[in-house]
């Protein structure tokens, strides 16, 4: 799923995740880009996850935004919500520090999906 | 009367637990055990967290006979305690919290301790000893906030033992505390030097029961000196080496010559669990306290 050009060109790479084992018919499409950006020479990441409803890709930022990144230095993280989606994009200096804050983040992405899937769907507000 | 539920899993407990008028309605737990000589890690206990906890959140729900809209509000420990495990719990309570409409109550693990312990033992206003693998501290409420009045200044002493149960290989199941308690029981020599060699042979057990007895009278001793400064009556052991009955025997001998009164409980509560989280959020929601979902980060200490 990770492609790394050279030079900068973009590579994009779509990928289904099943949701979880209980609903096999649910899946998410992931977009995923990789560039590396020659003028400032970092790595940049980008993913966009769409949710069945407006309503749960806020909560999904909700859930995922509040935690700083546990490096401090050499990795930055944004998280936005446009309609359904939520856009992630890192950049990083080095691939393995963004290896790291991607797998994780999609552990955590993961874990969010699975509580929806269990605890949903959101009460009427 | 609110009900409160509260997700605790700071270390290598994960519980999730539902208090209503403080009556605990349900509270189980599960514990992430490594092989013989090995601690845990972050990433591996948060991996152990992440796959359990749903599953232990439901159990809450059907122990407790409730529906999710039965619950009125999410506690969730914000810290002190490793980070990984901090984030995968914080995670699902502020997750449901937003599913259920709920206010999220971000709760200190150390506190959730303390609120589970007087709930339980009725202690009105008691030193505590707070004595776990993280955590060694002697607190007192003084004038609306607890205070620290004394601590380890490196490593606590839950660690200590962990560290040795580790060195010597004892069986983390269900805890090293535990199995180096039930070992120590059986040295019957104290030895004034941690230094047990019989010929060809080596003595394991002597040196448990120094160990324990030298670290739990130097506890002992700070204990009395926060009571004799707070003029306190009353001590509380909360935490998971509070379960170590040599402790509270110990600590015991000390209230009886001061005419003071010790309060402990049992394994239940002094080990994480969730249900000291739901307790401890439910006194911050009373007071009129709830964690907006942006000051919701999870803090290491």
């Amino acid at each position: 799923m990770l492609f790394f050009e050279n030079k900068g060109t973009f590579n994009q790479h779509m990928t289904k995740m099943p949701l979880s084992n209980r609903s096999s018919t649910k899946y998410v499409n992931m977009a995923a880009c990789v560039s590396e950006n020659d003028s400032d020479k970092k790595l940049e990441f980008f993913l966009k996850v769409p949710f069945p409803s407006e309503r749960e890709a806020a909560i999904a930022l909700q859930s995922l935004s509040p935690d700083p990144e546990p490096r401090k230095g050499g990795i930055t993280k944004n998280l936005d919500v446009t309609g359904h989606t939520l856009s992630v994009r890192w950049t990083a200096d080095e691939a393995r520090i963004l290896r790291v804050s991607v797998s994780s983040f999609l552990d955590h992405l993961s874990l969010v999906m699975e509580t929806l899937d269990a605890f949903g769907p959101p009460v009427s507000q | 009367m609110p009900v409160v539920i509260g997700f605790e899993g700071s270390a290598n407990k994960i519980g999730v637990g539902i208090i209503r008028d403080g009556e605990v309605l349900s509270n189980p737990r599960r514990t992430y055990i490594t092989p013989p000589g090995q601690g845990f890690l972050p990433g591996e206990t948060a991996k152990h967290h992440r796959g359990v906890i749903l599953t232990v959140l439901q159990e809450a729900l059907d122990e407790a006979g409730l529906k999710a809209a039965d619950i009125d509000c999410v506690a969730y420990t914000k810290g002190p305690g490793m980070g990984a495990p901090l984030v995968t719990v914080a995670i699902v309570a502020r997750t449901v919290a937003q599913l259920w409409g709920k206010p999220l109550l971000g709760v200190n693990h150390c506190i959730g301790h303390i609120e589970m312990g007087r709930l339980i033992t009725n202690a009105q206003n008691p030193t505590v000893l707070y004595v776990s693998g993280g955590n060694t501290q002697v607190i007192a409420y003084s004038e609306r906030r607890y205070r620290i009045f004394g601590e380890t200044i490196d490593i606590a002493v839950g660690n200590c033992l962990d560290r040795l149960a580790r060195v010597i290989k004892i069986s983390n199941d269900p805890s090293p505390g535990y199995n180096i308690e039930q070992m120590a029981k059986k040295g019957n020599k104290y030895i004034e030097l941690p230094y047990t060699v019989k010929g060809m042979d080596v003595s394991f057990s002597g040196i448990l029961s120094y160990i324990e007895e030298t670290l739990f009278a130097m506890l002992v001793e700070i204990t009395e000196r926060a009571m004799a400064h707070c003029g306190s009556q009353e001590v509380l052991i909360v935490g998971g080496v509070g379960c170590n009955l040599r402790l509270q025997e110990m600590m015991g001998v000390m209230c009886k010559e001061r005419g003071a009164r010790l309060f402990a409980t049992d394994e239940r509560f002094c080990i994480d669990n969730g249900v000291m989280i739901a307790q401890a959020g439910w006194e911050m929601f009373r007071s009129g306290h709830v964690t907006e979902l942006s000051d919701s980060w999870i803090t290491q200490r």
